[in-house]
């Protein structure tokens, strides 16, 4: 077990990485590690000739992910877009660890960003004391992605004020980057590209301009299809977060994590699953994401305050704190929801107990 | 020489390479897969007036809702290989089991197998969707050379694998026994290099034909089993891409008639062709697209074939492409493209001189002339001004279709435009449907306006109630059909004097009336339905006394209704000799022992047309301590017509209930709070503290009886200004 609190995809997955690229044998574009097809597989899992079995990374459809593969394979931007915790950051992190097995040269977009982060940045150390000079340069992760013909990640790219954005436009179409101080340009090699991940829902964005817009292929990852999916996403990655935490509870019981997905959908949905009740919708996201925090939080109160198996208390806490953002809305979508659903549904009044324990 | 060209129904490959082993082969004779009964149409499939999508009907003359269609696209095979055989100038018939037996039998005689086999071949090959494998291995293939021999070879593994599991059932049996005699009917007229276009799953059946007997003991069976009929008719309709689509429901209907039809059109570069009709179809709806655009979605798409290991990309990719560079990850677009595009808007033309049913031609010269269409792809909504000639015309042509049951438009007034110039129609999209009513009321004459006349009278008669007549005597009057109207009016007489039932008579009158009144503007004459207005009138006016006694609640309230109705039609006749009989009738009313509601109603509208001296008087005698309670809270609701509003705006009335219950002893005023109380309980809260504050500060009324003052030099000015208003309107045309 490794010390690290986080592996990349790269790391984590190395071994599945390998064994992928042993078997493939269809043709890779320059730079790439995998060819488009074992690149699906390695997102979207399967059971390679050898009878190796690859996780499935991402769960949903499949066609998707094709697009995406299809999109960088013709040197095109990619454009992850979605509503928080959709798996947007996930996917293009495994992208980039199948495609250039570097999943780390990423820029976060901030709504302070500057255009040194996109482009280059100075040792000013150095840049004082020596003048312009290549020792001097600070490269950014897009600027050593194309130097090395790498995949560079931008995350969340309509923070970035949009002035600062237009950057790119330059990088995507003439593949190069002048330095003009030095007098000279980074050309890129083959196999570089970017992905982007965008959330156009949120507030606060800045967005894209039309010729920006122009050089992305743009894919939007849905909200989980289905309840059985959503729990598989959930499930995952609580086990793979366990493992990477230490947590001694058991594995958490399959109807736990479905009835915390089951609040999720509905209260995001607006109604019950089966159509017949409305709800109050609270303005949190709920995401998957944040379904997956639930059940870990719960997870390690079992592990250190409880008897190890994740029970409705120790979930409590944390679903109340997910679902209630807003202290006057939420409350009242909340203690309705409760109320109206929780109470009455069979078996769950265990859950109903602990949530009206916290909620009063 | 037999050629079997198996076939799958609308596919442009199979189209290609139809026409193109065709023309390598060079028959002698063609036969295709169809009804036989419309070998004598095949000839206007070379006319120039022709162009497909079109279809073959078939249906029975006696029963035209028994029928069936054939759609052809340009790209059916069936459709290439028919021009082929008129371009050669070689004989074509079509061979199957003739329709004269197919609609004998009785519909729900045996399921029809439903094993798809090339979903089983489509599965094998790794494709969940059998359309696509085909697509891919046969639509999309530019090599037809062998193809057809390939098929057969398929085809016919796979027959002997799906007849050992389980034996085709009787009709399929039978109209491949009928295509084999046909076969054999050709070789023996001595034809020797004959070809068959025929749906692939009956080719391997057609490569026997040794034993004649035996499929001529099956067709013969079959007439025993169920006689043949003997009034088959056909006719080519114009047909529609949207129809062809599956979703439509009619037969053998495909996806994406749009998408193949490109594929049919264009032999080359077909992706970047089609990316470029997509992008000009987006521009069009204000989407900024480029050219650079159109090349990153071609390549995007053909990436993703790739990637799927397909030598071209098909729709999927295509529309996963222009979804991710076009749309910007947006599905909304598709759906329009869908529409416009994979579907496709094209509608088909039949020559005139085809046969077709007399009143078909009839509609259509109609539409012609008056410039409208009845093929729409989509709703559309018709503005009709009835002053225009035309306008008139088209308005009296639509009422016609209604009055025929051939539902393309719906006339919708909208609220307060009666009696107005306009008309406004709702249009919907064409449906086979239509043909088929039409083929229907071909019985009924050969013009629209006799077959429409003959529809009236026929509902006219069938009807039995007086109000569904007097609906169907509106119709006639809107569509001008004066040979029906003396027809229908006839009717109305006869029901109208038969009928005791005074009910009837008066839920008939109101719409007599507006029929009366407001038909005017249609040049029409109506003497006649005012007459017959005012005579049913009298005959409520007589009747009306003696149906409001021993009414039961429900009866009353049902009556009350009505009373409203008529009432406030009467002076849409403009006859005051009618409106005083009809106010008398009224005063009877009221002065009799009717029922309380209604009784309080007559009371009340009396009053409201000026006859207030009786009802002060008819009020302290409703209410009269002898009265019970119960009968007097009936009376008084009657007369407040449970609107509270009113009593609060009408100080007049006001004036009439305080004055009676001022005058009212104090005992027996505390005997009629109960009455009060139940006359007002079913007013609205607000409504009741109106009334309260109106009890209390009685003064308002007074005011309002102060002499009015009027200045006269104002008055002349606004007058003036009125007369204005009123010359202009008359010279716009006002009525």
């Amino acid at each position: 077990m490794t010390n690290l609190l986080r592996e990349h995809a790269e790391q984590a997955f190395a071994h599945e990485l390998a064994e992928l690229a042993a078997v493939d044998s269809r043709p890779r574009p320059p730079n790439w590690k995998l060819s488009p097809e074992a690149v699906v597989t390695y997102i979207m899992g399967g059971r390679l000739n050898n009878g190796f079995e690859i996780t499935p990374k991402y769960i949903g459809n499949r066609r998707l992910i094709e697009v995406a593969v299809a999109t960088l394979a013709t040197d095109r931007a990619l454009l992850l877009l979605g509503v928080p915790g959709t798996a947007k950051s996930w996917v293009s992190e495994h992208l980039a660890a199948a495609i250039s097995g570097d999943s780390t040269l990423l820029v976060q977009g901030t709504a302070g960003m500057s255009e040194e982060s996109l482009r280059y940045g100075w040792n000013y150390a150095r840049l004082i004391a020596e003048g312009p000079s290549e020792q001097a340069l600070v490269p950014s992760p897009i600027m050593i992605a194309m130097q090395t013909g790498r995949l560079a990640r931008i995350e969340e790219l309509t923070r970035i004020p949009a002035d600062v954005q237009d950057t790119l436009i330059s990088i995507l179409s003439e593949k190069s980057l002048a330095i003009p101080e030095l007098g000279r340009e980074v050309q890129a090699i083959k196999g570089f590209n970017i992905i982007a991940t965008a959330n156009d829902r949120d507030k606060g964005v800045n967005e894209m301009s039309a010729a920006l817009r122009r050089r992305f292929n743009t894919v939007v990852l849905p909200l989980p299809a289905t309840l059985e999916d959503e729990v598989a996403i959930v499930r995952q990655r609580v086990e793979a977060l366990g493992r990477a935490l230490e947590l001694p509870a058991e594995p958490p019981p399959l109807d736990e994590i479905r009835r915390i997905v089951t609040i999720f959908r509905e209260l995001r949905s607006g109604q019950t699953i089966d159509g017949k009740t409305r709800l109050k919708a609270p303005g949190a996201t709920l995401s998957a994401a944040e379904a997956i925090s639930v059940i870990t939080n719960g997870q390690a109160l079992a592990a250190h305050f409880g008897n190890g198996r994740l029970s409705a208390e120790d979930v409590a806490a944390g679903l109340i704190g997910a679902v209630v953002k807003d202290p006057v809305h939420d409350t009242v979508a909340w203690k309705e929801y409760l109320e109206i659903v929780v109470k009455a549904r069979d078996g769950w009044s265990d859950l109903y107990r602990a949530c009206r324990e916290l909620t009063d | 020489m037999i050629t079997l060209l198996g076939i799958r129904h609308h596919g442009p490959g199979s189209a290609r390479s139809v026409r193109h082993a065709l023309h390598l082969t060079q028959p002698d004779c063609l036969l295709v897969e169809g009804p036989p009964e419309a070998d004598p149409l095949i000839s206007f499939t070379a006319d120039p007036a022709m162009t497909p999508p079109v279809a073959l009907l078939i249906y029975r003359e006696t029963q035209p809702t028994q029928a069936v269609f054939y759609p052809f696209a340009e790209f059916s095979p069936e459709w290439q290989a028919l021009r082929y055989a008129k371009d050669a100038g070689i004989p074509v018939h079509f061979v199957d089991l003739p329709l004269r037996q197919w609609f004998a039998l009785p519909t729900t005689d045996e399921t029809p197998s439903s094993a798809d086999p090339f979903a089983q071949i489509a599965a094998a090959a790794g494709y969940d969707d059998p359309e696509r494998w085909w697509d891919h291995v046969v639509e999309q293939r530019r090599d037809v050379r062998d193809l057809f021999l390939a098929i057969l070879e398929l085809m016919v593994a796979l027959r002997a694998e799906a007849d050992a599991h389980a034996p085709p059932d009787s009709l399929t049996r039978a109209r491949e026994a009928a295509m084999r005699t046909a076969l054999r009917r050709a070789q023996r007229e001595g034809f020797t290099n004959i070809a068959v276009v025929c749906g692939a799953w009956h080719a391997p059946a057609l490569l026997d034909l040794d034993n004649a007997q035996a499929d001529e003991r099956l067709i013969v069976e079959l007439s025993h089993r169920a006689r043949p009929v003997s009034d088959v008719r056909a006719a080519w309709i114009p047909w529609t891409y949207d129809r062809l689509a599956r979703h439509s429901g009619y037969g053998a209907g495909i996806d994406s008639p749009g998408w193949y039809e490109h594929l049919w059109n264009v032999e080359h570069d077909i992706v970047a062709h089609w990316m470029t009709r997509t992008a000009h179809v987006l521009r069009a709806e204000g989407l900024n697209l480029s050219p650079a655009h159109v090349i990153e979605a071609t390549r995007l798409s053909e990436a993703l074939a790739a990637l799927r290991g397909r030598s071209l990309p098909d729709l999927g990719e295509i529309e996963e492409a222009i979804q991710a560079v076009f749309c910007g990850g947006n599905d909304t677009p598709l759906r329009l493209i869908r529409k416009r595009l994979i579907i496709g808007q094209k509608i088909g033309s039949v020559p005139p001189d085809a046969p077709a049913p007399p009143l078909q031609r009839d509609i259509e010269a109609t539409l012609k002339r008056l410039r409208l269409t009845l093929y729409l792809n989509e709703p559309a909504v018709l503005e009709i001004d009835l002053r225009k000639p035309s306008g008139l015309e088209r308005s009296r042509f639509l009422h016609r279709l209604a009055l025929l049951g051939i539902a393309w438009g719906e006339a919708f007034t909208p609220p307060g435009a009666q009696g107005t110039f306009r008309e406004i129609w709702r249009l919907t999209d064409w449906a086979p449907e239509f043909v088929v009513r039409i083929i229907e009321a071909s019985r009924l004459g050969n013009t629209v306006e006799a077959a429409a006349a003959a529809s009236a009278r026929e509902q006219a008669l069938r009807a039995g109630r007086l109000p569904d007549v007097i609906e169907i005597l509106g119709v006639t009057l809107l569509a001008d059909l004066p040979d029906a109207l003396n027809d229908v009016l006839a009717r109305v007489e006869a029901l109208a004097s038969t009928t005791g039932d005074i009910a009837q008579l008066m839920q008939a009158l109101p719409g007599l009336i507006q029929t009366a009144r407001y038909s005017n503007v249609r040049k029409s004459d109506v003497t006649i339905v005012r007459t017959l207005a005012v005579e049913i009138l009298t005959r409520v006016c007589v009747g009306l006394p003696l149906a409001c006694m021993a009414l039961s609640d429900e009866a009353a309230k049902e009556l009350f209704e009505r009373l409203v109705a008529v009432h406030r039609h009467i002076p849409l006749l403009e006859d005051e000799a009618q409106t005083q009989t009809w106010r008398t009738t009224l005063a009877r009313l009221a002065d009799m022992p009717a029922h309380g509601l209604i009784q309080g109603l007559a009371t009340r509208l009396l009053h409201d047309e000026g006859e207030g001296s009786g009802t002060a008087i008819r009020m302290n005698r409703a209410l009269s301590p002898a009265v019970a309670p119960a009968t007097a809270a009936v009376w008084l609701e009657g007369f407040l017509s449970g609107d509270a509003l009113a009593l609060i705006h009408n100080p007049h009335l006001w004036r009439i209930l305080d004055d009676w219950l001022i005058s009212l002893p104090e005992p027996a005023f505390v005997a009629q709070l109960p009455i009060l109380r139940r006359a007002f309980q079913r007013f609205e809260p607000a409504a009741r503290r109106q009334l309260g504050e109106l009890a209390r500060n009685g003064p308002i009324i007074s005011m309002r009886e102060a002499p009015m003052q009027i200045d006269d030099a104002r008055a002349k000015r606004a007058l003036a200004l009125l007369r204005l208003i009123e010359q202009a309107e008359e010279a716009s045309g006002g009525r």
